[in-house]
């Protein structure tokens, strides 16, 4: 169990599991009364596109290219400035790193010592 | 022992190899398993007994007629034990599921031999108690490391990969041994007990500590010096990116242990704090939004690594911001280090466990392009179970270890400066999305003709992933056992600076 020192937090991952089952339960309790007399490998369990014809299982997978199509276009700017580093080239690593190296140097002599 | 035992193992694989390539597997496992079990006997003793100090050919730390401490020493307490432990467990796991990925390579004597000396100098990094033995370790680590990521030859990104990571470690190692002169031609010092009790805070000081802190957080792929990350940990075999991992993770340990022991109390406290809290924000948002682009399995991963390095470091940067107002430090500083420290070994358990389930995929189709993929859940349920299991425990999602970790921090941070916190659980939410497109992509729709008799992986691999999925379950529904036995004690090991001189120098500054 764990208790968050400020009082306003609590987590008990058995109290969670506990209730997780029972909810479960009750989910797949209402699932079992479902419809259970249809008729396998007709009609009645083939995927149904409107009347169109279904694609072959290959085109019918959506790609990971095209999952969070909109996110990207949205944050097309954000993403054209994080992907320009990232050139692969090791000596532009390097660049970083010592770039870092100065940034922090600079932070740290000018915040002396307290 | 836990160190000479791998390094000596590493020497005789070879020859054992040469007998027989079972005998030498046996031997191999057999001598991490015992090191293993001394870990474990080890972090009893220092549970109950406080730190250990060895010094190398000598009863004392400091030999009659000398003030300082002129040998090699190893320092072992709650934090070093506590990396010790991830170490220990990761390697035995990577070997066990290497039985089986690596059974198409050649040269697993090689393979086998790096493998020791790796793990060799993980534990090195973790157990030293002198500055320049850390850095005879850090290279022991990297170049082994670097021959392992190129390891499999037949694919062409793998030496790239490979040349990468030994130009990066190189560089960065060159800068720590720059940072050590600085302190040898200020101190004639090299042990990190005896230094933190000279330290001046001087100029030289100033730029060693800004080197340290840049050297060590590109090895562990802090933003914006993690480029090289996803390039090396994708191309590596699976089970030597879960390594790698864990080798990362004794980066962080020197960070922090040079930002809290080294230096401590002489610091400029909010400031070097607010340094690691920046480089752990950077790392955490993007490394998640440059985690949600990728279509390459491994390295989605890998930016994911970026991004829960950035929790890591988010919680201790905390702490070591409030070090110096005990106030504070008692209210949540604390609770920020100690969910820090958990955040540390359940992130080497949980991306070790995804890493190992992109191997597993790579091993059946030969491909880590998402794009490629899909319906696997049909033909891998056992696998795309265990890549649900380690993708929920990354983002955070109860009951699992990520959360517990995740809370400690969250609420801890958000006592310090509650944006800080916020930004942490708006990028979890991002880290599911990252993995919810992965699960989909890979697992979910029809299976896909081309890889209709696709079946489960090797059973040493499932047990290498099992096993991690199993201990990843346990954390979740005990962390208070978690904390009270290893990450409050290596919180308080941290903070306590003293304690780590008085075990060298025999007083408290």
């Amino acid at each position: 169990m764990l208790i968050g020192q400020s009082g306003f937090a609590f987590w008990n991952p058995i109290v969670w599991v506990i209730a997780f089952i029972v909810v479960m339960a009750i989910a797949f309790f209402f699932r079992s009364r479902g419809q259970k007399k249809y008729k396998k490998d007709t009609a009645q369990t083939k995927i149904f596109l409107s009347g169109e014809e279904v694609p072959e299982a290959e085109e019918r997978h959506v790609r990971a290219d095209n999952v969070y199509w909109g996110f990207f276009e949205t944050l097309k700017g954000y993403y054209s400035v994080i992907l320009r580093p990232h050139t692969g080239i090791i000596n532009d690593y390097i660049i970083w790193f010592i770039a870092v190296i100065a940034v922090i140097a600079i932070i740290i002599f000018i915040a002396g010592v307290v | 022992m836990i160190i000479a035992i791998p390094l000596l193992a590493a020497f005789l694989t070879p020859l054992i190899g040469r007998i027989s390539g079972k005998a030498r597997n046996i031997f191999v496992i057999t001598s991490l398993a015992f090191v293993g079990f001394l870990v474990i006997i080890l972090a009893r003793d220092i549970f109950l007994n406080g730190l250990h100090v060895y010094t190398l050919g000598a009863a004392e730390p400091i030999p009659a007629g000398y003030m300082v401490p002129v040998r090699i020493m190893l320092e072992v307490d709650s934090l070093s034990i506590f990396m010790g432990i991830i170490t220990a467990t990761i390697s035995l796991i990577a070997v066990i599921y290497s039985f089986s990925f690596m059974k198409g390579e050649t040269g697993h004597n090689r393979f086998y031999t790096l493998l020791l000396l790796l793990v060799a100098g993980m534990f090195g990094m973790e157990f030293t108690g002198d500055m320049f033995n850390l850095f005879v370790f850090l290279e022991i680590a990297s170049i082994s490391g670097a021959a392992l990521v190129a390891f499999r030859i037949r694919f062409a990104d793998s030496p790239e990969g490979g040349f990468k990571y030994i130009v990066v470690s190189a560089i960065s190692a060159l800068m720590v041994l720059f940072a050590i002169g600085l302190f040898y031609a200020q101190y004639n010092l090299l042990n990190i007990g005896a230094l933190a009790q000279a330290m001046q805070y001087t100029m030289l000081d100033k730029m060693a500590l800004a080197i340290l802190i840049a050297a060590f957080a590109i090895k562990l792929g802090t933003v914006p010096m993690h480029m090289w990350l996803p390039d090396t940990y994708s191309v590596a075999p699976a089970s030597i990116t879960a390594m790698l991992l864990a080798a990362s993770q004794a980066s962080m340990y020197a960070l922090f242990r040079i930002c809290f022991t080294l230096y401590g109390v002489t610091l400029n406290l909010a400031t070097v704090g607010w340094i690691v809290i920046v480089l752990g924000l950077f790392s955490m948002f993007i490394g998640v939004t440059m985690a949600l682009r990728q279509t390459d399995l491994k390295r989605l991963i890998a930016y994911n690594c970026v991004c829960e390095s950035g929790f890591i470091l988010l919680g201790l940067g905390v702490g070591l911001a409030v070090l110096g107002n005990p106030g504070a430090l008692a209210t949540y500083g604390t609770m920020a280090i100690s969910g820090g420290i958990f955040h540390m070994i359940n992130h080497a358990l949980f991306e070790g466990l995804l890493f190992l389930v992109a191997g597993a995929i790579f091993y059946r189709i030969g491909t880590r392009n998402l794009n490629e993929m899909g319906g696997l859940g049909h033909l891998m349920k056992f696998t795309s179970i265990l890549f649900l299991l380690g993708a929920l425990a990354s983002s955070g999602i109860p009951p699992f270890n990520g959360f517990a970790s995740k809370i400690l921090i969250y609420e801890s941070v958000y006592q310090f400066n509650p944006i800080l916190a916020i930004i942490g659980i708006l990028v979890s939410i991002i880290t599911l999305a990252v993995f919810m497109k992965a699960f989909f992509s890979a697992f979910t729709g029809p299976v896909l003709p081309k890889y209709k008799d696709v079946r489960e992986v090797p059973k040493s691999m499932m047990i290498g992933m099992a096993t991690l999925a199993v201990i990843i379950v346990l954390f979740g529904l005990f962390p208070g056992l978690v904390r009270e036995w290893l990450t409050d004690p290596a919180a308080n090991a941290l903070i306590n600076q003293g304690a780590y001189i008085e075990g060298v120098m025999g007083v408290v500054p």
